[in-house]
């Protein structure tokens, strides 16, 4: 006797895919969709003003999409495993503050930088504490470490900015490589590793697995508190490593960087690279056209000369979109026989 | 067979705040047998394989795997390193995964210590399908396209693949039609004439009396007896689940103790 596994035929729906075509079956793809949207928004930015797509614009454009993608790798591998870090843009500057503080008192370049990571890596490990011992839920856990981190910015600064930086620190981010922007090619390195991570290991399945189904990983022997820890504290560390690059390509150590509107730019770069929020689902390239749609926004609204009121709503309107279409491939996939 | 079985479980117990859900479980399942668990709903199948799993934590009695106790605070990951699968009620799948990544989760295959063996571990999931008579169209399919029954039989497979010595499954055939859940009995005889230790829980009598050796009654929380399936009978049975025939803790011969002293003489 024989079991057929191929998925049972479904004739209604059969038809329904037929007509809709290629076309329709590659726009349920996220980074297709994505790159429609960027493509429509760059051709009407350049039809008001064909500055926009001049080589220096078009590498500024990347240049400002660095930050909320090097930021979002952490964040999607985090909600992608079920968790969410709503402290990422606190951690971003205190991060960043570690280091600047420590260069200006005259610590060498690699231990500085070294101390801002671990300081990133620290505030997300509390993050996983309070979640996982304290049982308080990540939305609510890291909403009060985000404003706790926010007072400890503060502090230590007392509102004024980190300067000067050395010239050694600075040029990591502000130099070039045969004309490749440095903090490019950080996020490029960056990208290339989260998405070995997340598509060539077993880390990669098992949080996918945890994030898909918590129950069945513990089911089925992971240790899901080990890959909580890990999460929480990548996502702390990439955060701290996207201010020390903020920190090194502006010369100084802010105190107003990151906050709140960093941390919402962050979810919603991940959110519409088709990361989804209910966990398991989503890939590092999406996130990747996610960042860049978000910077593609920003600079065109401003070459196009239109009132900058009209991010927030174009930016939302996408949101809004990009969560329906998630929710279109979720029907999609856990559809009912 | 050995005279040790494979997993006892002696006097376990375990409340979820006041309400008693097990008051004293035991009961011996050797390598080469099919021991099924049978018992009214709320009787404590499910929950007596979640705590060998470490899914659930017991309160108190004892594990022994092959004679060597398991904590009873233990780890899922725990119970699989000594040697235990298992397919669970609700089958512990990831729908956004697909088959092959299902059937290796938690032992997934590795090359350069943490580099995922993909092509491995889809041939490694093909070929315990097709050793299952299982028809696979592509085992990248997620799981979340598949059938009931189909999930079914990937949450078996994956049990056969792990290729561990003890194997508990939870009502296997809870989600299957006649022909389905006739392949499932198969692969139960199959895996008991490959030497497993195969514990069953299931509601469905007839598969039980099909396939299984012995059958422990659970009621109430307690384990009230355990009978050979060629010395028992339906009715029997359902009167030890339903309560109405003497248990062996009212001090009737236990099939336990017989089965004990045949393995004695062996």
């Amino acid at each position: 006797m024989t079991t057929d596994m191929k998925p049972a035929a479904n004739p209604a729906r059969q038809l329904k895919v037929d007509l809709r075509g290629a076309a329709s079956a590659l726009l349920l793809r996220q980074e297709a969709t994505l790159v429609l949207v960027i493509v429509v928004i760059g051709a009407l930015a350049t039809a008001r003003n064909p500055a926009f797509l001049t080589d220096s614009n078009l590498v500024e454009i990347l240049r400002s999409s660095v930050i909320y993608f090097v930021m979002a790798c952490g964040a999607a591998l985090l909600i992608i495993g079920g968790g969410l870090d709503f402290a990422a843009g606190a951690n971003f500057t205190i991060g960043a503050l570690a280091c600047c503080i420590l260069l200006t008192v005259g610590a060498w370049v690699p231990l500085a930088i070294l101390a801002g990571l671990i300081v990133g890596l620290a505030a997300g490990m509390i993050n996983f504490l309070v979640i996982t011992f304290w049982h308080v839920p990540p939305i609510i856990a890291t909403l009060g470490t985000f404003f706790v981190i926010l007072g400890i910015n503060a502090r230590l600064t007392d509102g004024s900015d980190v300067l000067p930086l050395p010239s050694g620190f600075t040029q990591l981010v502000q130099g070039n490589l045969l004309g490749v922007p440095n903090d490019i090619l950080y996020a490029v390195l960056t990208g290339i590793g989260f998405w070995f991570l997340l598509e060539r290991t077993r880390f990669g399945v098992n949080i996918r697995a945890l994030g898909g189904n918590r129950q069945a990983a513990v089911g089925n022997g992971l240790r899901v508190v080990r890959l909580d820890l890990a999460l929480y504290a990548i996502s702390g560390v990439t955060a701290a490593f996207a201010g020390l690059i903020y920190s090194a390509r502006i010369g100084a150590g802010q105190v107003e960087a990151g906050g709140s509107s960093t941390t919402l730019a962050v979810v919603t770069a991940v959110l519409i690279g088709g990361v989804s929020l209910l966990g398991g689902m989503g890939s590092i390239t999406g996130v990747a056209f996610g960042a860049l749609l978000l910077s593609v926004i920003d600079n065109a609204l401003v070459v196009a000369a239109i009132p900058p009121q009209y991010n927030n709503i174009v930016v939302g309107a996408i949101l809004i979109a990009a969560v329906a279409v998630d929710h279109l491939r979720r029907q999609r996939i856990y559809r009912r026989r | 067979m050995t005279t040790t079985p494979a997993l006892e479980l002696r006097g376990i117990k375990k409340s979820f705040g006041s309400v008693s859900a097990l008051s004293h479980v035991d009961f011996k399942a050797y390598a080469g047998e099919v021991h099924a668990i049978v018992g009214d709903n709320g009787a404590g199948k499910s929950t007596t394989i979640k705590i060998v799993t470490g899914i659930h934590r017991g309160d108190e009695g004892e594990i022994l795997v092959n004679g060597e106790p398991l904590r009873l605070r233990h780890a899922a990951a725990d119970s699989q390193d000594r040697g235990i699968a298992v397919v669970y009620q609700d089958l512990a799948l990831v729908e956004c995964l697909d088959i092959s990544s299902n059937m290796a989760l938690g032992n997934l295959p590795r090359r350069f210590k943490f580099v995922l063996d993909r092509a491995r571990m889809d041939r490694d999931a093909a070929k315990v399908l097709k050793d299952l008579k299982v028809r696979v169209g592509d085992v990248k399919t997620p799981v979340g396209l598949l059938s009931g029954g189909q999930r079914q039989v990937v949450a078996i497979a994956r049990a056969v693949r792990m290729n561990k010595p003890i194997i508990l499954l939870d009502e296997p055939t809870a989600a299957l039609g006649v022909q389905e859940s006739a392949h499932v009995g198969e692969i139960l005889d199959e895996l008991k004439a490959a030497g497993k230790a195969v514990i069953c829980v299931s509601h469905d009598l007839e598969f039980v009396f099909r396939h299984a050796d012995r059958i422990t009654v659970l009621r109430l929380g307690r384990s009230v007896g355990t009978r050979e399936v060629a010395g028992t009978s339906r009715d029997e049975v359902i009167s030890m689940i339903t309560g109405l025939a003497s248990s062996d803790l009212d001090g009737a011969t236990t099939s336990n103790a017989v089965y004990d002293e045949e393995q004695e003489l062996l």
